[in-house]
């Protein structure tokens, strides 16, 4: 059993399209990490998954179960820590979690739970002295309460300082090895990248990639950035370079273009682009990162997509052979 | 039981806030200050009784026109104010459906002001009935927990209303609305109405008495008015009125179930 299917959810607020027809899995047991920008359509997502915003077309299961028609008692199987949450300030954070615990009807002990987020020292002072960090700490307590089958983290780290990121993957890491699936979202690679199983990058609402991590590394070695210096060139005298085979991205800013592609496509591009009347001054290498390569999928920041931006998105680039998790 | 959860913990943090206390207090003083001045006006040295305090003009200017206007106060927000926080996320994302946020809500919210208006009557009371106050203790129980099935009525009005409101700031308009409609506006229209009813034509299938007193009980501030005035005579579902009593019970039962009911309607269709 999958642990999140969405099949074809479209949602749409308004006249903006904040998730366009995606199609998502989550396998039982594997930790998930949902990248994208911020805007991109993530946090919806994860509403839709809470039933906190129902989808415009398209249908949800968490755990087997149709989100819309579930009772309320499948949120005793789902820890959540969500996104744009308050605590109830006047209330301690001792009271947060013995809250959480019997709403599900749990038997945790709440000092145990406080200590493993670490706000024992905090735990009797009202939430609402809290900083947004132990905030984010008390509201990932209550998710942990009763030993959820499914753990839905929106943003985890917000607010957290280095150290308490890393705690924070240490916990997602020990939930994971008691068998419980994770799926969390983040607009940083780097938090992604330390633990998770599979990746999937959205971009304007749409899925553009989804792979392992391994999978998506050996795309960005085999990926090569070229830095050409060129006398004049246009968007548009770009688009036979990007119809080229092994090229992910293109972008031309004043008389540097920058082409992402395969290391056998350099030469291709340059002879593209010299037959398109562009004169080439200076010819510059450098390999791409995995952050340049999350960039490429998303803001386009020095590559953009294959095919523009906003319409539907080409193959991730090439070699990139999908494992782990299906 | 995921209802209760969430009125245990309304009730915890409600009674945590500087407004109930302060309102509390308020509610201490002025019932106290309505005995002294009783005391004062009567007729130096008797006791008077309870019922005559609790019969005084004040009194059912504090009950009849305050403790709405608190419970709209300390409600109004409820849905909408955790909405805008988002500390309904919070709650949301624990086991509980929308429906026991609404209820557990309404349940909370109103035993956080029962136990306002339970220590706002009794601690003047205990305090007076060493002095020169003699205590009917079963009407002055029963005026009290008459006071607190208002407060609920309109808690679960505001509550309701929070639930469908789209805004914070609907809701307080809302709120505010509900107040002039239901206090004051319902007692401008009563002379005019009484008037235009008297001169009913023939055809109309209905009395005008049947409209008058149908009117009188859908507004749950002249129902408590009804009842009260009833349990003061010691008539309280008895004598002529105990049909009426009767309905006018009904009725506020009606608003305690129907208000969140409603507003959970919209609230179940919403996006949070």
């Amino acid at each position: 059993m999958s642990a999140i299917q969405l099949s074809s959810v479209t949602k749409r607020f308004d006249d903006v399209e904040a998730v366009r027809n995606l199609d998502l899995t989550v396998e039982s047991g594997e930790i998930y990490g949902f990248l994208g920008p911020n805007g991109a359509g993530k946090s919806t997502t994860i509403n839709m998954l809470l039933d906190f915003v129902r989808p415009t077309e398209g249908t949800i299961t968490v755990l087997g179960e149709p989100v819309e028609a579930a009772e309320a008692e499948l949120r005793e199987r789902i820890g959540v820590l969500p996104e744009g949450f308050d605590v109830y300030s006047r209330l301690t954070g001792r009271k947060h979690i013995e809250f959480a615990i019997d709403s599900k009807k749990a038997d945790d002990d709440p000092d145990e739970i406080l200590d493993r987020v670490g706000l024992t020292d905090a735990a009797d002072r009202a939430a609402g002295g809290y900083s947004k960090g132990m905030a984010q700490r008390l509201a990932l307590g209550m998710a942990l309460v009763g030993e959820p089958e499914l753990l839905i983290l929106d943003e985890p780290s917000t607010g957290l300082d280095p150290g308490g990121a890393k705690e924070m993957r240490e916990i997602v890491e020990a939930e994971a090895a008691r068998g419980a699936t994770v799926f969390f979202s983040s607009h940083v690679l780097g938090q992604v990248e330390a633990v998770c199983d599979r990746v999937g990058i959205l971009h304007e609402g749409e899925l553009v990639t989804e792979d392992s991590i391994e999978g998506l590394r050996s795309a960005s070695d085999s990926e090569e950035t070229l830095i050409l210096t060129v006398d004049d060139a246009t968007d548009d005298d770009l688009d036979p370079v990007r119809r080229l085979e092994g090229v992910s991205g293109a972008a031309v800013e004043g008389s540097m273009v920058t082409v992402s592609c395969e290391s056998n496509a350099k030469t291709d591009v340059i002879s593209t682009l010299g037959e398109g009347g562009t004169e080439i001054r200076d010819i510059e290498t450098e390999s791409t990162s995995l952050e340049e390569l999350f960039l490429s999928y998303t803001d386009g920041e020095g590559v953009v997509e294959k095919d523009g931006r906003g319409s539907t998105p080409a193959e991730p680039p090439a070699a990139s052979a999908p494992e782990g998790g299906q | 039981m995921s209802w209760l959860v969430v009125a245990r913990k309304d009730f915890e943090d409600s009674i945590r806030s500087r407004w109930l206390q302060g309102l509390t207090a308020l509610f201490v003083g002025l019932v106290a200050l309505i005995a002294v001045v009783s005391l004062r006006l009567s007729t130096g040295g008797e006791t008077i009784s309870t019922n005559a305090l609790l019969g005084a003009g004040f009194m059912g200017l504090l009950s009849g026109t305050l403790v709405p206007l608190i419970a709209l106060v300390i409600a109004y927000s409820a849905v909408t104010g955790e909405r805008e926080s988002g500390s309904l996320k919070l709650l949301l994302s624990l086991p509980h459906s929308r429906a026991d946020v609404v209820f557990g809500k309404v349940a909370g919210r109103s035993a956080a002001l029962s136990t306002a208006i339970i220590v706002g009557f009794v601690v003047p009371a205990v305090i007076l009935a060493a002095g020169p106050l003699s205590l009917d203790i079963v009407s002055y129980v029963g005026y009290t927990l008459l006071v607190s099935l208002l407060v609920s009525v309109f808690v679960a009005i505001a509550v309701g209303w929070s639930a469908a409101a789209p805004s914070q700031r609907i809701a307080l308009g809302g709120a505010i609305g509900l107040y002039f409609l239901f206090v004051p506006f319902w007692d401008i229209i009563q002379f005019p109405l009484q008037i235009a009813i008297s001169s009913l034509p023939e055809w109309v299938p209905v009395s005008g008495t049947a409209i008058s007193n149908a009117l009188f009980l859908l507004n749950p501030a002249s129902a408590f008015q009804g009842l009260t005035n009833a349990l003061l005579q010691g008539q309280l579902f008895a004598g002529e009125t105990a049909g009426l009593q009767l309905s006018a019970l009904s009725m506020l039962l009606f608003w305690l179930l129907a208000a969140p009911l409603a507003g959970l309607f919209v609230f179940q269709r919403r996006d949070l």
